[in-house]
């Protein structure tokens, strides 16, 4: 084997590339994006660039990694933006109340909502993007209960500080998220708990055999799901310093589309964090790119529309399944 | 000895029906529960005709989906197909005059086509196939259409009031209700659609070519929605709208579900759906009389949405669900 | 009688053109009879009946309908022309149709005027043929509303219809294939279903696929046996007088000299009992099973396919609930309703041989062998996977049991039949359960990979692991139990030693 690898040259020859498509692609397409929005605007690496580009990814990678999870075990969480909006808004209404406490709580409410969410499927077989759906909009109607849709300022500033403090350079939330994505990936690849995700989403039968309770890892799935969303709201909020329940409205498709970009298939089993980094960046740089040339939100959803589905298409493993609804 | 078993007493007939669809029992308490909190506004000729408006626009949207439901999949492209076909028509005027209108069936029928062919031959699951499409079609309608809606007059005469209390639009959507039930009732598409839907493993070994009624299935969604689209572009404002709203997109699948397909497919179909539609928007109206905040509307909706699925899920064991 | 109806000669098929699926079988069917072809999993019943309603095409061999040679159909439709169809075993039974819809799935074309479907002309045709066939059934009701083996009837009155819809010439006897009708029914449906089939017998010759002897036996005719792709025998019930050991044998037939059983692999007299069932009972499947497991010792429960034994297996694994009885491993007692996982933390383990059941074929070797061995491969402080660890594991298995791969690294489907199960095998070597359950464990695998198999599973016997073999391979029993339960029509009828075993199954 190892004498075969050597002989082939790896990184030239066109046969290893086709089978580590779903590693190197995405990769190209970084480049190619950078590349491609450096030319038409020469700002877009500077240091001023930069920054946007890691405020811009920053709480999206943490949501994503969430995201990750469940489409690994073959399922989808319609919910994430807005229990990421949910939180955000818990901690801009409640923070004068019950000061830095809110983040917690922020956290609990969105656990929650991911138990219910993990329950919907597992207990009471409902299809995971109707559950998430259903629960979406009730969270979407908290929001608005809560909020009574006016726009809110945050006005503390050691939790502004949380997501805005500079350290070698960076705003503090991109340790926040490359934190979270290191820990994501740690917890996929390195802990038996990824391991089983992995088994759920690859061969449910063959997980109920060996030692996995589904229906629990399950839940546990889409509580981590709510519990990274609601992390990312809070970080948003600490980055953003206000906002209406109007936040993170098109988030779902961007969202879904940077973890398929990435190379998780939505049949489940293949995949992880590890992966979702690139396709986050490629979503989010694409995102702020164009927000720079000052193309409209538009072109923008219709992009990540069109990423989503091709991207689902290359992803899926069409040998695995027989009936697709 | 075929007639003696149809004829059965009456009685038992409405108790079948009622069995069938026990969302009727649901629609009359419904009404008896807000007539009787809010007899004056409830019953009133206003009430009636806001009632029978927003029917039309549920049952319009719902309609095509609900045959893509009965194979167990979902369509969300609806929304889409009125937002980028009104667009279109926008687009087309000065070219086609007042045939324009036809860009949104042609929209809906492409649409539908492109939906069945991805999703039967990439094996996409539907739903993030359909709502991704909904997105782009959203981005593509505010590019075409520079990011704020735009009018288009000479469609007036279709929500031209024909007879008092009773919005035409409504009247004009009896036909395509009376086509999506012709077609439910009385053809082979929907019992092939049905065999689909209940097992389609079963379908295939009975000798039914499975891909080609599933991507029929999404063109029947198409051609209806599109269809619909036609009285619900004049009805919703007369404009070629952009923006993506959740709640329409959420709604016509309560009344889809709430109607009593289960989303697991094989049986119900659009006769259904319009009695969805129809609740719906009673439980909706009751609401809106109330002292209710808007926004608690939406989370009850929320909550209706997942409990109607969750009945409709039920006794159905041995169904792996992702 | 003597009138044959349809006869196939010689019909030779082979798969990727190594795998003779057929070897020169010839079988017949005349008219109003009841044809039985028996045989074990894999002795080519199902190739021989998809070759004669058209899905699969046959390498060599002819086909006689009536006497007069005619091409093999290469479609189901086809074949229904010439008045040929089936009823699947599975999946055929739509559950959301309503009876008359379905008797007419796929055959609308006579019945649509104007496009729309004459559901009045309809239903009175399906009246017409439910009472013809004596099936008693509303044709408004839903399929799921009928009992199952009225679904079964109805599915048979389909296939009679539509060979009547499609066929050319008006009178064609139709040939109905039955793939094994009865594997989904209880024992009172049983007998209803083949009551109504007997009196079907004047409408429609049938071909009867099944492994269920006591069945066959009683209801058909004649019955040609299969084995291994070849026809071994014919016999004529009304000339022939045969027991059902005379049937069973002929099916599983070996010769003696392949029942080896070496006497140092039994299991020691150890008298602790780490698996206890008694009078336990799953209506419809099997009915007062009582045994006790020693440690170290294994059972096996032997009998045709249908008698219920794999539905035991299956229950003590918890992937199935029992309604009686008790069932307790060591002093634990063991509820019905619990799933795999619980049953595996309480030291009971299933191993089935169907491929892809419980392997990831998308994981190497290492992750499939790991992963219901975690604990040995964690940190002591914290709990991470230690990669070093599992792939010693890894290695350590592969070594001893001579999978054949690249390296632990190497993704599990791209190895062989063998060395996939292998590595199922592997992975419970390690595990070291209390008792392991064996559902067919070499499956679809060549000769040299299920000796292998045998030396590890008899070595982890000597270790100590109780074992409960269930298999379609009689020599299976002979090497590895201690006691072999006989299983027919769900209840153990006799319980035998490994020696005697093989005098009864030797001929």
């Amino acid at each position: 084997m190892m004498r075969k690898k050597l002989m082939t040259k790896p990184g030239l020859s066109l046969e290893w590339l086709g089978s580590n498509m779903t590693t190197v692609g995405p990769i190209i397409f970084v480049i190619a994006v950078v590349a491609i929005f450096q030319v038409i605007n020469p700002s877009f690496l500077k240091y001023r660039g930069i920054i946007t580009l890691v405020y811009s990814m920053s709480y999206f990678l943490i949501a994503a990694c969430g995201l990750t999870f469940v489409i690994m075990t073959g399922s989808f969480d319609f919910s994430v933006p807005n229990m990421l909006k949910l939180s955000a808004l818990i901690c801009v209404l409640y923070i004068e109340k019950i000061g830095l406490l809110v983040i917690p709580l922020a956290l609990l409410v969105c656990l929650g909502f991911g138990f219910i969410n993990g329950l919907l499927l597992a207990k009471f077989k409902v299809p995971s993007f109707l559950a998430t759906l259903g629960v979406s909009i009730v969270v979407d109607g908290i929001a608005w209960y809560l909020s009574k849709g006016h726009l809110r300022i945050m006005q503390d500033e050691t939790f502004r500080s949380l997501a805005t403090t500079f350290i070698a350079g960076f705003p503090s939330i991109l340790y926040w998220g490359m934190g979270v994505w290191i820990l994501s990936t740690f917890l996929a690849l390195c802990t038996v708990f990824g391991r089983r995700t992995y088994a759920v989403g690859g061969n449910l039968e063959g997980a109920g055999l060996s030692d996995i309770n589904i229906a629990w890892h399950r839940i546990k799935v889409f509580m981590l799901s709510g519990f990274l969303s609601g992390l990312a709201g809070v970080l948003y909020m600490s980055q953003m310093g206000g906002g209406s329940v109007k936040i993170a409205a098109d988030m779902a498709i961007p969202l879904f589309a940077s973890v398929v970009a990435g190379g998780t298939a939505l049949t489940g089993g293949v995949g992880g964090p590890h992966r979702t980094l690139m396709g986050v960046i490629i979503i989010t740089w694409i995102q702020a790119g164009m927000s720079m040339l000052a193309i409209g939100n538009d072109v923008q959803m219709l992009t990540f529309g069109l990423i989503a589905i091709g991207m689902s298409i290359a992803t899926i493993d069409r040998k695995r399944i027989k009936i697709v609804k | 000895m075929n007639h003696s078993r149809r004829n059965k007493p009456t009685l038992s007939v409405i108790k079948q029906t009622l069995k069938m669809h026990p969302v009727i029992i649901v629609f009359l308490a419904l009404l008896l529960i807000f007539g009787s909190i809010y007899p004056g506004s409830f019953f009133s000729p206003i009430n009636f005709k806001a009632i029978l408006r927003q029917f039309v626009t549920l049952t319009l949207f719902a309609l095509g989906p609900s045959f893509v439901v009965l194979t167990g999949r979902l369509d969300l492209s609806y929304v889409g197909v009125w937002m980028l076909g009104g667009v279109l028509v926008w687009l087309c005027k000065p070219v086609l005059g007042m045939f324009s209108i036809i860009m949104i069936p042609v929209t809906g029928i492409a649409t539908g086509l492109f939906i069945g062919v991805i999703q039967t031959k990439a094996k996409i699951p539907s739903f993030i196939l359909t709502l991704s499409l909904v997105v782009t079609y959203t981005g593509l309608s505010a590019l075409i259409a520079g990011g704020y809606p735009r009018a288009v007059d000479g469609y007036e005469f279709i929500t031209a009031p024909l007879i008092p209390l009773i919005p035409s639009t409504f009247i004009w959507s009896i036909p395509i209700i009376i086509a999506a039930v012709f077609l439910m009732k009385c053809t082979r598409i929907c019992v092939y659609l049905n065999a689909i839907g209940s097992n389609e493993e079963g379908a295939r070994l009975a000798g039914i070519n499975v891909d080609k009624y599933k991507i029929l299935a999404f063109m029947l969604s198409g051609v209806f929605t599109g269809i619909g689209g036609i009285i619900l572009f004049q009805h919703l404002g007369g404009s070629a709208q952009v923006e993506l709203k959740l709640n329409t997109i959420v709604w016509p699948l309560v009344a889809i579900v709430l109607g009593g397909t289960p989303l697991t497919g094989g049986s119900g179909g659009p006769q259904r759906t319009i009695l969805g539609a129809i609740t719906f928007t009673v439980f909706y109206r009751g609401l809106y009389l109330s002292a209710l905040h808007p926004t608690m509307i939406t989370l009850l909706v929320g909550i209706v949405l997942i409990v109607s699925i969750i009945i409709s899920a039920r006794g159905l064991k041995g169904v792996t669900v992702t | 009688m003597n009138d044959k109806l349809l006869e196939v000669k010689e019909v030779y098929k082979t798969f990727d053109g190594v795998v003779h699926a057929l070897k020169c079988v010839s079988i017949e069917a005349c008219e109003n009879e009841i044809v039985g072809v028996v045989g074990e999993n894999g002795a080519g019943k199902s190739t021989l009946m998809k070759i004669l309603v058209g899905v699969y095409s046959p390498d060599k061999g002819e086909m006689y309908h009536k006497g007069k040679m005619i091409p093999f159909p290469r479609t189901p439709k086809e074949a229904a022309k010439r008045g040929i169809s089936i009823v699947y075993q599975e999946n055929g039974v739509i559950p959301w149709l309503k009876v008359y819809q379905f008797l007419f799935l796929g055959h609308e074309d006579k019945y649509i005027k104007y496009m729309k479907l004459q559901t009045v002309r309809m239903k009175e045709k399906a009246c017409e043929i439910l009472e013809e066939l004596h099936v008693a059934c509303e044709v408004e009701a839903f399929m799921h509303e009928l009992p199952l083996s009225t679904q079964k009837m109805v599915e048979i009155a389909r296939a009679i219809l539509g060979v009547r819809l499609e066929s050319e010439d008006g009178d064609t006897t139709p040939i109905i294939i039955l793939d094994e009708p009865t594997a989904p029914l209880t024992d009172d449906e049983c007998k209803e279903l083949f009551r109504d089939l007997l009196k079907m017998k004047k409408n429609a010759s049938f071909i009867f696929i099944s492994h269920i002897i006591p069945e066959v036996m009683e209801f058909t005719d004649r019955v040609h046996v299969l084995r291994d792709g070849n026809l071994v025998a014919k016999y004529d019930f009304s000339k022939e007088k045969m027991t059902e050991e005379d049937l069973f044998r002929a099916i599983v037939g070996r010769k003696s000299s392949e029942y080896i059983s070496r006497s140092e692999d039994r299991g020691a007299a150890d008298e602790e009992v780490v698996l206890a069932a008694k009078n336990l009972t799953k209506s419809g499947h099997f009915y007062d099973v009582s045994f006790d497991l020693h440690k170290g010792t294994c059972i096996g429960f032997f009998g045709p396919t249908g008698s219920g034994k794999s539905k035991i297996i299956r229950t003590i694994a918890g992937l199935m609930n029992y309604d009686e009885g008790e069932l307790k491993a060591r002093d634990q007692e063991l509820k019905g309703d619990e799933l795999p996982h619980v049953r595996l933390t309480r030291g009971i383990g299933y191993f089935s041989g169907e491929t892809g059941k419980e392997l990831f074929l998308n994981w190497s070797i290492a992750k499939n062998i790991s992963i219901i061995n975690m604990e040995k491969i964690l940190g002591k402080l914290i709990p991470v996977i230690h990669f070093n660890a599992e792939r010693k594991m890894a290695e350590n298995i592969v070594q001893k049991l001579e999978i054949k791969a690249p390296s632990v690294g190497t993704d599990c489907y791209s190895l062989s039949g063998g060395n996939k199960q292998k590595v199922s095998v592997g992975k419970w070597l390690e595990r070291n359960p209390d008792i392991l359950l064996l559902d067919d464990p070499t499956i679809g695998i060549d000769v040299g990979a299920r000796e292998d198999i045998y030396e590890v599973l008899l070595e982890m016997k000597k270790k100590g692991i109780s074992m409960i073999l269930v298999s379609d391979e009689p020599k299976e029993y002979s090497i590895l139990c201690d006691k072999i339960m006989f299983v027919m029509d769900g209840r153990i009828q006799k319980v035998l030693g490994p020696e005697e075993f093989r005098k009864v199954m030797s001929t």
